[in-house]
């Protein structure tokens, strides 16, 4: 990025986006800050400890200020609430487990963020991920793990439409952590020292289950007492209601089983929570589906890695089977707990070539 | 103001010969206010600025007919300033009955409603005297007699007026009346409330005597020279700044909408208009895409209220005017004391080229 671009930035307040501002105004360009306001604070009053509230847009407001950029605030709750929180709880309501914050960047931040910078004139958008820009084969841009291997988070941006991928940059992509907040520090950054976020923004007491009781409804099926019922079919116990529950999750059953139970699945049309050993939790075929490839997809036969969960390692795997709608592989090794709903994420190395979500 | 920010520390309500001196400071700036306005000295009490003003004024009004009587109203505007309306919302919830005064399409007050208010002998009357977002000037004399002759309090909040137009307490019987300092060159910081003579207000904040127990607290000696001195400046200046703002809006106005067919000039347009504001509205484009892309031409306008975090939120005095909102871009020009016709020519060549692009944008 030698010549000197507009780059519009999305900053929520916290130290890697902030830094990723910073960074490309060191570099000379022309950077405006935004801060996509994605819910209402009104009912979540108080301090809160996740990036998304008022505290957040003060804290990006206090760094593009003293990085004398522009900072505007978009007003996002509606496509946010269509798009993400509703999607989450229905998710949940169909007994999978949902990844908010890929359908936040799938769906509305980053596909939101180009539209804007496209109508003010950015050549390029940028956002804070641990995650960098590759060339593929063919010299298309293609979405690449960052380097800290502790913070990567190209698991979350599978869903990125593959047209924003020429106009986005990452630009903390390339360092670790330690190292964002050390600049941060050396360039006065107010947001340097600021925690991480971890909980889901929209859920900021952090209990899902609450939140999905407030917008489901007390009455709703999900929420509704079943059974605990073993592979096989023998009843053991009852549930709370089959939304309280994500595969791999430890069920206490009290005294008379000797070995602890998990979760392996819900049934949400019988109203049943499924249960069984911890080796009963080990599988290794998995189908994704809901596809997004951001280049050519694998052939069946082909070696790729997978990684079904979050900060869980990536598998080595053989594609058995694809079509338009869904992928299937078989895994060199067994992985715990796939859960249906979680997204499933397709590389060769670190490069992410697509993904979906897990189909139960 | 700079002698009391450097060196005459004198606290005015000390005894002392440097408290009689900050004392005398204090008083003069209050008689200096109170001839511009034509009130009377004792009339005028010193504040933190515009909002406390009008805080002091609704609330204080209301809690003490709640004191006296055990019952409050108040009737505000649908167009007043959030200073107002979260006041009068927070005397509602202290048990005060509410009642808000609709507009025209232009803004101007409904006086067949405040008629009907009166019947219900509200403890005041809230109605701006020019508003902010679209300039609107109210029948002041004229509900003030309506007011005046139903026995109720009214207040008024001239922020926005003094300067622009002639704002005279002994011309318009107005039981209150709103000032704020940095709208016209005192600090921020700065303002005060006409209190007339008899008109009974409770305090907000309690402490010593200080603003005869109205507005207790250790006085600014430098906020009230500095608001007498910009008083006196502004309303000496106010015809021909007055006039010369005009022309320059007027200016600004026909450009746009001679090059912006569909645009669309919100407040009475046609005459009792405050002089420095302009506000219009543009069909089919974004609000946020606006203002983002004024500010990208280095263009400072703004929409009718922005909240804490930055966001746009629909402007309440547009609303009540009617205007839809959703589809289109409302944007709020105003003018003042440094604006120069150069700068308003550079405006006037660059909104119309924004807003076509907007526009198309918008269509494809």
């Amino acid at each position: 990025m030698s010549e000197k671009l507009t780059v519009m930035v999305a900053m929520s307040g916290g130290v890697d986006s902030s830094l990723a501002a910073a960074l490309l105004a060191e570099q000379g360009h022309r950077v405006i800050g935004v801060t996509m306001k994605t819910f209402c604070y009104s009912e979540n009053t108080g301090p809160s400890k996740t990036c998304c509230g008022l505290d957040g847009i003060l804290d990006a407001k206090r760094v593009a200020d003293k990085l004398g950029i522009p900072h505007h605030v978009f007003d996002m709750e509606e496509a946010f609430t269509r798009d993400v929180i509703d999607d989450f709880v229905s998710e949940y309501a169909a007994g999978r487990t949902p990844n908010p914050c890929v359908r936040c960047n799938s769906n509305t931040k980053i596909p939101d963020l180009l539209r804007r910078g496209r109508l003010f004139g950015a050549d390029a958008i940028a956002t804070g991920h641990y995650a960098r820009i590759v060339q593929g084969a063919n010299g298309e841009s293609l979405i690449a793990r960052g380097l800290d291997s502790g913070k990567d988070q190209s698991y979350f941006l599978w869903g990125v439409p593959t047209e924003v991928l020429p106009y986005i940059r990452f630009p903390v992509g390339e360092l670790t952590k330690r190292e964002v907040r050390d600049r941060a520090r050396a360039l006065g950054l107010s947001t340097a020292d600021k925690p991480e976020s971890q909980e889901i923004c929209f859920v900021p007491t952090g209990s899902y289950t609450d939140f999905l009781a407030k917008r489901l409804g007390d009455s709703h099926e999900a929420l509704q007492p079943g059974n605990l019922v073993t592979a096989t079919g023998d009843v053991v116990g009852e549930h709370t209601g089959y939304a309280h529950y994500t595969v791999g999750q430890r069920r206490g059953l009290g005294g008379g089983f000797r070995k602890p139970l998990y979760v392996l699945g819900v049934r949400p049309t019988t109203n049943e929570v499924v249960v069984g050993s911890e080796e009963e939790l080990h599988r290794t075929d998995v189908t994704i589906g809901g596809l997004n490839w951001h280049t050519t997809p694998p052939a069946v036969g082909e070696r790729v890695a997978v990684q079904l969960r979050y900060r869980a390692p990536a598998v080595d795997a053989t594609v058995s089977a694809i079509s338009d709608d869904a992928i299937s592989v078989v895994l060199d090794e067994a992985h715990r707990a796939v859960t249906p709903g979680q997204s499933g994420v397709v590389y060769r190395g670190a490069t992410v070539l697509g993904g979906g979500r897990i189909r139960g | 103001m700079l002698p009391y920010l450097d060196g005459r520390f004198g606290n005015p309500s000390s005894i002392h010969r440097w408290g009689r001196e900050a004392r005398a400071a204090m008083e003069e700036a209050r008689e200096r206010v109170a001839a511009a306005l034509g009130a009377k000295r004792q009339e005028i009490v010193f504040t933190s600025g515009g909002t406390e003003a009008d805080n002091l004024a609704v609330l204080g009004r209301v809690r003490k007919a709640m004191e006296e009587t055990g019952r409050a109203g108040v009737a505000v505007s649908a167009i007043e300033h959030k200073a107002v309306h979260a006041a009068a919302q927070q005397a509602q919830r202290e048990g005060a009955e509410l009642i808000v005064l609709g507009v025209d399409t232009r803004g101007v007050l409904d006086l067949g409603a405040l008629d009907e208010a009166l019947r219900a002998r509200p403890s005041l009357v809230s109605v701006m005297w020019g508003n902010n977002e679209i300039g609107t000037l109210q029948p002041v004399s004229e509900i003030a007699q309506r007011c005046a002759a139903a026995g109720v309090d009214f207040h008024t909040d001239a922020v926005q007026a003094i300067g622009r137009d002639r704002v005279r307490v002994d011309e318009v019987g107005c039981a209150l009346l709103t000032l704020s300092g940095h709208k016209i060159g005192a600090p921020k910081g700065s303002g005060a409330l006409f209190i007339r003579s008899g008109v009974q207000l409770a305090p907000l904040v309690y402490g010593g005597g200080q603003e005869r127990g109205v507005r207790p607290g250790t006085e600014s000696v430098a906020h009230a020279a500095a608001l007498a001195t910009a008083l006196e400046l502004a309303v000496r200046e106010q015809e021909a700044e007055s006039q010369r703002l005009r022309a320059l809006r007027d200016q600004l106005q026909a450009v746009i909408v001679s090059s912006v067919p569909d645009a669309i000039v919100n407040g009475d347009a046609a005459a009792a208009r405050l002089p420095h504001v302009l506000n219009v509205s543009f069909p089919g484009i974004d609000q946020e895409a606006l203002l983002v892309s004024l500010d990208m031409e280095g263009i400072a306008a703004s929409s009718g209220s922005a909240c804490q975090s930055g966001s746009v939120e629909v402007s309440h005095v547009l609303f009540a005017i009617g205007r839809p909102g959703a589809e289109e871009a409302s944007v709020r020009f105003s003018l003042g004391r440094t604006t120069t016709a150069a700068e308003i020519d550079a405006v006037a060549g660059r909104v119309p080229a924004i807003v076509s692009r907007l526009q198309e944008f918008a269509t494809r």
